[in-house]
């Protein structure tokens, strides 16, 4: 393969990382925002009493950067090879190759998992993730070490979907949800075991992973990959904005219809379990889906 | 609906508040604000702490290991490239 291959050229256009670098409205004007220590904790026992410090502050990009490296992630050894500062210019295909094994591939699950949200099988899913490395991989020598190399790979993916794969998918958008648990993985239930106050956070949150697989599912595609992007991944709004290149705004507002949406539909799978404390919230989602028709 | 007006006159401007809250998407400020807001308001909270769980509960249940052979066929693909270049 070359970089005549017209996937690989298609890539050029998207893959760059030379986005212009766009202020974030929402970050204000007083120094660079924080994030909540709530969104990344993999467990929220207390959320509330938990001051939101201790976190990395969200850069806004200022350099021409597409996607700012995080602090604290591996991106702060990206920029050396054995050492050595790295010149991307001089190094040999050899060379660039064992620097995306040694960079890039640690991701391979965390793609895969957005891959199954884009995909929707566990087949398509892998081929989607195959593709996407591939691609990134020819075009790696565009990827500027030390800025989010975790966004760009998640956009050449987002990219890699749009472009090639749901081209060639015949099923409409919505899933057919009935069959989706049939391949699903089966998965020991862990819940947050305290700190939960009302009885419908409580009745939500017994739903199985399949449930909320399921309602991830049944949302529109922008607004599930937003939803994914933001709430699994921890990508900022900016970041969002960028793998899925549209505005801001449009980020923040898919964001939040997605996310009363996936809030409604869980809520109604609780209802359906006989789940305590779920009904209040299901007659407040049918009232919310019937203002969503409008 | 909300009662509660302290973090916008309408639920929907409510729950955009705490969504920028927990997105990190706020300054200082206004963070110390929705907090102090927070500690003070159960009907507010009661709705945070919803959010707070969904975010949980997708995470966990979107978390998914590739499969065993997914790396390996990666892997066999860029080094076929490389040869042809080569």
């Amino acid at each position: 393969m070359s970089t005549m291959d017209p996937a690989v050229a298609a890539m050029h256009e998207v893959a760059g990382n030379d986005a212009t670098p766009t202020k974030t409205p929402e970050a204000g004007t007083s120094g660079a925002p924080e994030r909540p220590a709530v969104q990344n904790s993999p467990v929220q026992n207390s959320p509330v009493k938990n001051p939101p410090a201790q976190i990395s502050p969200v850069t806004i990009p200022a350099d021409g950067h597409a996607v700012q490296a995080p602090a604290d992630g591996p991106a702060a050894l990206e920029t050396e090879v054995d050492g050595k500062p790295l010149d991307v210019a001089t190094e040999s295909a050899d060379e660039r190759r064992v620097r995306f094994e040694r960079d890039a591939m640690q991701y391979v699950d965390q793609l895969y998992s957005a891959a199954m949200r884009m995909a929707r099988n566990p087949s398509d899913a892998e081929d989607l993730v195959q593709e996407a490395y591939t691609k990134a991989f020819s075009a790696f020598h565009q990827y500027k070490p030390g800025t989010n190399l975790k966004a760009w790979l998640y956009r050449i993916l987002t990219n890699t979907y749009i472009n090639l794969y749901r081209k060639r998918q015949r099923e409409p958008l919505q899933s057919n949800s009935d069959t989706i648990e049939d391949w699903q993985l089966a998965r020991a239930e862990s819940h947050t075991s305290s700190g939960l106050r009302s009885a419908e956070a409580e009745a939500l949150d017994h739903l199985p992973d399949s449930d909320v697989k399921r309602a991830l599912q049944s949302i529109p595609e922008e607004f599930r990959l937003a939803v994914y992007f933001a709430d699994v991944e921890g990508f900022a709004y900016k970041e969002i904005s960028d793998i899925m290149n549209t505005p801001i705004g449009t980020v923040m507002s898919r964001l939040h219809r997605g996310r009363k949406m996936l809030r409604d539909m869980l809520a109604d799978y609780a209802a359906e379990r006989g789940f305590r404390g779920a009904s209040e919230s299901s007659a407040a989602a049918d009232s919310n889906k019937q203002e969503n028709r409008k | 609906m909300s009662d509660c007006q302290g973090l916008g006159d309408c639920d929907d401007a409510r729950m955009q508040r705490i969504y920028e809250y927990l997105d990190g998407a706020l300054t200082h400020e206004d963070i110390a604000e929705i907090k102090d807001h927070l500690d003070s308001c159960p009907e507010c909270l009661e709705q945070y702490d919803l959010e707070c769980v969904i975010r949980v509960m997708v995470k966990r249940s979107c978390t998914e290991a590739a499969p065993d052979n997914l790396k390996n066929a990666i892997l066999d693909r860029i080094h076929s490239i490389r040869t042809v270049e080569a």
